[in-house]
């Protein structure tokens, strides 16, 4: 293998990848000192390109490593992202045009912008924004995961010693270069970007699907060629029913709750563009789907397997495509898997962003005005994305797949105040408030539990899984949402039962 | 975008009680069917190499595609031409 024009190509690529970025400030020209301008694109994207953005938001490295490692490790029940993508586009389609009508009616920046007007209460809005903040970094920093798996894997091959902390370096500035685009340009960098990254990425999974199976002599010897994975290979082993359900139907619930899916939402143009993407949004899965299956294909592709060995888990999807593939469309496919990650921790860091100028700072500045919050989110973009790095450099789970179902654990817990919130001013922030507490707490002791008593502190999991109890193998965000639920249900009848009248701003 | 768009935007969703089933059904078959995971655990059929479990669930991305598009398309209708 020619590692040489494997970095030439990706280096080409990369340099082509910024000055995109850069030049979306100019592309469909606004006032990128307002804040809708630089963290919404205007409000003006069409459909496909409102597709491509929401779609960023799905491949990310999550797709790309985290699944298919899961799967290669632990097996059938990682499968349960395939459901999830397919369920949560429905979640989306029910209250996604809501959300954005009200966000017109209301002029509405942000999904807290609502929670603050149907709750009337600053304290609520303010909670809920700093729960949205905190989810997003465990799953920025699964982005970060994903492209130091790419790097692990081309700069391994390339150089004999010092590989670690060449990636490392390499890393960092690519986060420099990111964070130079982001504040420049805004959401315009992350959607233009962002089709670059979906070409590339779609022709690599094709290239895959078609090839790999062929040389090694189609999936069925795959699946012969698979050990017994503990949740089973040629399907799922009957004890992870639980888990696969839960996990798949709250990740369906939690996606549409992440500040930056809803960031997508708002910078469609309308509620028709809005329906018609989302609704084609689960053939985007169909992508998902086979990079998960690239976890049972490794098994039967006897030359990735000494690389994955080498390099980890974590790197199974590179290494079957470095294995397989000549020098020129390794380094294509891996600048794809690289930006795949690093123009989702873009969307992200902007909503973060976006949520602490808007809901948390501004109610405590008298007269911000526009300028200054624009000006104030993209320094805060930039912080972000080197809180991620560090929260990398600090945290190393064992499972990649586990930082974004932890940044799932907390996001659910907002459901009652976003998603019901739309279609009722009947609840009591008290008890939403109480709720969101309870959910958060609970769903923290379980993860407490079986991460230093069931497992010793050797890996960070998210399935609670202590025998003999109801509640076995179930993933912990569904305990929190369900004791969330229930609290908030107790306390607003109780609440009404006290003080009839709800006080609230918005009446529809 | 002016203050009277803002001022019209309806959140009511219209449409007859008919079409509103329809959309219902489209929208919840997907939602169930994923739910439902005993109905896909098998390994049989296969296809191309593939379990059952992992085939059906691959191809149902498509079929909730395209109720999607359909509830999407009729919902579109009903919300009139504005």
């Amino acid at each position: 293998m020619n590692n040489v024009e494997v970095l030439a190509v990706f280096v080409s690529l990369f340099v082509l990848f910024v000055g995109l970025g850069f030049w979306a400030s100019r592309w469909r020209k606004g006032d990128l000192s307002d804040l809708g301008e630089w963290a919404l694109a205007g409000r003006r994207l069409g459909s496909y390109l409102a597709w491509f953005l929401v779609g960023a938001d799905l491949y990310t490295a999550y797709t790309f490593i985290a699944i298919p490692e899961s799967l290669y490790v632990k097996g059938a029940v990682y499968f349960f992202a395939v459901p999830y993508v397919g369920m949560t586009f429905g979640v989306a389609m029910i209250t996604m045009p809501r959300l954005w009508k009200m966000s017109r009616k209301y002029n509405y920046v942000t999904a807290v912008d609502m929670v603050k007007d149907r709750f009337n209460s600053r304290t609520l809005a303010m909670i809920i924004a700093l729960t949205g903040i905190a989810a997003e970094l465990p799953y920025i920093a699964l982005q970060i995961y994903g492209m130091e798996a790419v790097l692990n894997v081309m700069i391994g091959q390339l150089v004999a010693s010092n590989a670690a902390s060449i990636t490392e370096v390499s890393l960092i500035i690519a986060f420099i270069i990111l964070a130079a685009f982001t504040f420049t340009s805004g959401l315009r960098g992350a959607v233009i970007t962002a089709v670059m990254k979906d070409i590339i990425i779609f022709v690599t999974v094709i290239a895959v699907i078609v090839v790999v199976p062929m040389a090694i002599g189609g999936f069925g010897h795959a699946f012969a060629s698979m050990p017994k994975l503990p949740t089973g290979s040629d399907s799922l082993a009957p004890l992870f029913l639980n888990g696969f359900i839960s996990l798949s139907i709250m990740s369906a619930l939690a996606l549409y709750l992440y500040p930056h899916a809803i960031n997508g939402v708002f910078s469609t143009s309308n509620t028709k563009k809005l329906r018609i993407s989302t609704a084609l949004l689960p053939l985007y899965g169909v992508g998902l789907a086979l990079l998960a299956l690239f976890g049972v294909l490794a098994y039967g592709a006897a030359n990735a397997l000494p690389l994955i060995h080498k390099y980890g888990a974590l790197t199974t999807v590179p290494s079957l495509i470095y294995a397989y593939f000549p020098p020129w469309f390794v380094g294509f496919a891996f600048l794809g898997i690289f930006i795949g990650g690093l123009v989702p921790a873009s969307i992200m860091a902007i909503s973060q962003a976006n949520l602490l100028t808007r809901n948390v700072i501004k109610p405590f500045v008298k007269n911000l005005n526009p300028k200054t919050e624009a000006r104030m989110a993209k320094y805060f973009s930039v912080m972000f994305k080197f809180i991620a790095l560090l929260f990398i450099f600090a945290i190393r789970p064992l499972y990649s797949l586990q930082l974004q179902l932890v940044g799932g654990i907390i996001i659910l817990q907002t459901l009652p105040s976003v998603f019901l919130a739309l279609y009722t001013n009947k609840l009591s922030k008290w008890a939403v408030g109480l709720g969101w507490l309870v959910g958060q707490l609970s769903a923290l002791y379980l993860l407490v539990d079986a991460n230093f008593i069931v497992t010793k502190g050797t890996s960070i999991t998210t399935v609670f899984f202590k025998f003999n109890t109801p509640l076995s193998f179930f993933y912990t965000g569904a305990v929190g949402l369900f004791f969330n639920l229930l609290v908030v249900a107790v306390g607003t009848v109780i609440a009404r039962a006290v003080h009839p009248q709800p006080a609230v701003a918005t009446s529809d | 975008m002016t203050e009277g768009d803002s001022a019209g935007i309806s959140l009511e969703t219209k449409g007859t009680a008919g079409q509103k089933i329809i959309v219902a059904i489209l929208l919840l078959i997907p939602l169930i069917v994923f739910s439902i995971t005993p109905l896909y655990n098998h390994v049989k059929p296969e296809l191309m190499g593939l379990p059952f479990f992992y085939w059906f669930e691959t191809v149902w991305l498509v079929v909730s595609a395209i109720m999607f598009l359909g509830a999407a398309l009729l919902l579109n209708k009903m919300e009139g031409s504005k």
